[in-house]
């Protein structure tokens, strides 16, 4: 079966006065239709210009997608012409983002704003346009919803602003939703009736999703598939269980250990990884993760390890296996 | 999954703190009803006006007010309240249309040169400083002085415009063509900032996710939230013009007699500032104090909208 997405390689820079960001360098992954696909990584490892490389969202100066293939059921979305993109676009893979506060114009009402992505691909007139985004607004939990859709941002919260986003997002049946830390401004409680309803939706409309964070918890329940990222790089790629029960890259293992339990004993500090991330701009050859790696070799300076398995559907980019 | 319910403000609330916001600002009120009424007088003037504008009686020349002509005549016999009425509706026409044309370029310029950037923005914004190192009024001058002849000529010479030429319409096209093609720098300028810091926000990223074309960002998203200081200079561009006008008109380029403009009772009647305090004040200063009174109506006006528009103080 052709996966419904494959990105190849994709290499994303951002050509800026202080230099050249390497923002992603050579990722490569495939999305099967209906599958959830976790992407986690500390923030700027690249997850969310990744993203919006796939989506064509870079903006053009500073940034420059130089490399890779990116297939949706075969098509090229990096050759397409900016008019074939746009069409793309919120008709066959919807994007939401982090900051429901300020991902919604302040000066329409919600009810324009989605309608407008109903008017634009499925070619709606303002009264049909009303009356689906009426049926969104009530799938995704909005109460009242005929009479909110003449509302503005200001008067909604932040939990029901992020489900408005979702209702924009899921109007014309995208095959690919693409959640860009979707949960990060939320506050707990909120978050997992936000995740809850992404879960229903995915399971009723069977869509793919692409789900982008920090926090290794959501990705838990919500992922069949995981790649962890660092310095523009995928270091690990694995389903969840494994990623979660196996991790076998330095970086993967320390994640986790740097995550408290709630079955262990309480210590006195919680263990993290020391050091920074690598600044993007002065990459050096070899891991990036050399530095703050307590498995390194010297190989490991030298040469930036490929992708590779180790075990069946589990790979990592590593030149040591830490299970010997 | 039980949610509280949120109470909504009615949709008019936002125009009523408006409202009440502009109310608070005394000037801007008096400035408003002072355009309203330039506005009143200038649309009604056919029917407020006692005498024709141009009608002389020249057994009555330079009378002081009567019954029949309660502000008295001109050199020419000609009622002076007729004219002033009259001069209101000249510049009724020409202020918002300059202002319009004026504001559609500003913007139309800004909003391209901002959300754009790279070439077009540089063109564009050169082309706007070079018009701003240009006199602005000296700029009008020269076009209105070597264009109406011409336009005149041209337009006589198609039929169905003659009967504009006759009725005095010529110097109207070009002054308000002279005018806008001068005024839309500092517009553009405005715009083109509020798009260079509009376009970053994430709202523009969202609907560029779901596929919205520039043209769509820029009309639907960007420019709504634009809008508050375009409304500002709108106000003040319309205090702006009728001065312009004026003083065009005042250096005899502009709207030329019969038509009444305040600025060309000026120009006619300038030399009476030597006669008697009654009389200059009639013919001479009233036009003037007019005029003034106008551009500070339109700035106290523009005034109270910034004021009212921006809750956020």
């Amino acid at each position: 079966m052709t996966p419904l997405l494959e990105v190849k390689d994709l290499k994303t820079r951002f050509f800026t006065q202080d230099g050249v960001v390497h923002a992603v360098n050579g990722i490569s992954y495939t999305l099967d239709e209906g599958e959830t696909l976790g992407i986690v990584g500390e923030s700027g490892c690249g997850k969310s210009v990744s993203v919006l490389s796939v989506m064509r969202l870079i903006p053009e100066p500073p940034g420059r997608i130089v490399g890779g293939e990116v297939l949706l059921e075969g098509q090229d979305l990096l050759k397409m012409s900016p008019n074939e993109i746009r069409r793309v676009r919120g008709n066959r893979i919807a994007m939401i983002f982090q900051d429901p506060m300020t991902s919604l114009n302040p000066v329409l009402t919600i009810g324009r704003q989605v309608s407008e992505a109903l008017e634009l691909h499925m070619g709606m007139d303002k009264v049909q346009a009303r009356r689906r985004t009426i049926e969104l607004l009530e799938m995704v939990g909005i109460p009242q919803a005929a009479d909110r859709f003449d509302d503005y941002p200001h008067q909604f919260s932040g939990g029901m602003r992020q489900r408005v986003m979702i209702a924009m997002a899921l109007s014309c049946n995208p095959q690919i939703l693409i959640a860009d830390e979707p949960t990060t401004a939320l506050d707990v409680t909120i978050q997992a009736q936000f995740i809850e309803l992404v879960k229903r939706l995915r399971d009723e409309i069977g869509m793919a999703v692409i789900w982008i964070t920090h926090n290794l918890g959501i990705i838990a329940g919500l992922a069949e598939k995981v790649i962890v990222m660092y310095a523009g790089y995928i270091v690990e790629r694995a389903g969840v269980k494994d990623v979660y029960g196996d991790p076998r890259h330095p970086y993967t293992i320390g994640l986790l250990e740097s995550l408290p339990r709630l079955d262990e004993v309480r210590k006195e500090r919680l263990i993290s990884i020391e050091g920074l991330p690598p600044d993007l701009i002065d990459l050096q050859p070899g891991c990036p993760f050399y530095p703050r790696c307590s498995y390194r070799i010297d190989r490991c300076q030298e040469e930036m390890p490929p992708l590779e398995p180790v075990e069946l559907d589990h790979e990592i980019a590593c030149w040591v296996d830490v299970k010997q | 999954m039980a949610e509280r319910e949120e109470w909504a403000p009615p949709w008019w609330d936002y125009w009523l703190g408006f409202c009440r916001r502009f109310a608070r600002n005394r000037l801007a009120v008096v400035g408003l009803i002072l355009a309203l009424a330039m506005f009143g007088v200038g649309i009604f003037a056919p029917w407020l006006a006692p005498h024709s504008y141009a009608e002389q009686n020249l057994d009555a020349v330079e009378q002081p007010p009567s019954w029949t002509y309660p502000l008295g005549t001109d050199e020419l016999g000609r009622d002076q309240l007729s004219r002033l009425i009259w001069g209101a509706r000249t510049a009724v026409i020409v202020a918002p249309t300059v202002t319009l044309l004026w504001v559609v370029l500003g913007v139309l310029m800004g909003a391209l040169a901002g959300y754009l950037g790279g070439r077009v923005e540089t063109v564009i914004m050169r082309l706007a400083d070079i018009l701003f190192a240009f006199p602005g009024l000296l700029f009008a001058m020269l076009i209105s002085a070597t264009i109406q002849p011409r336009t005149e000529a041209w337009m006589k010479g198609i039929t169905g415009l003659r009967e504009l030429v006759r009725a005095g319409y010529v110097e109207f096209f070009v002054v308000i063509l002279a005018l806008s093609l001068v005024g839309w720098g500092g517009l553009a300028r405005l715009v083109r900032g509020q798009f260079l810091s509009l376009k970053e926000e994430e709202f523009v990223l969202a609907a560029r996710a779901i596929g919205v074309s520039t043209w769509g960002i820029i009309r639907r998203h960007i420019l709504p939230n634009a809008l508050a200081p375009i409304i500002v200079s709108i106000s003040m561009g319309m205090g702006g013009a009728i001065t312009a006008e004026a003083t065009l008109s005042f250096l005899g380029i502009g709207i030329q007699p019969p038509t009444p403009s305040w600025g060309a009772m000026i120009f006619d009647n300038y030399t009476f500032w030597r006669r008697p305090f009654p009389v200059a004040f009639r013919l001479l200063w009233l036009p003037g104090l007019i005029i003034a009174a106008m551009r500070f109506a339109f700035n106290f006006l523009g005034d109270g909208l910034n004021e009212a528009l921006s809750p956020g103080r």
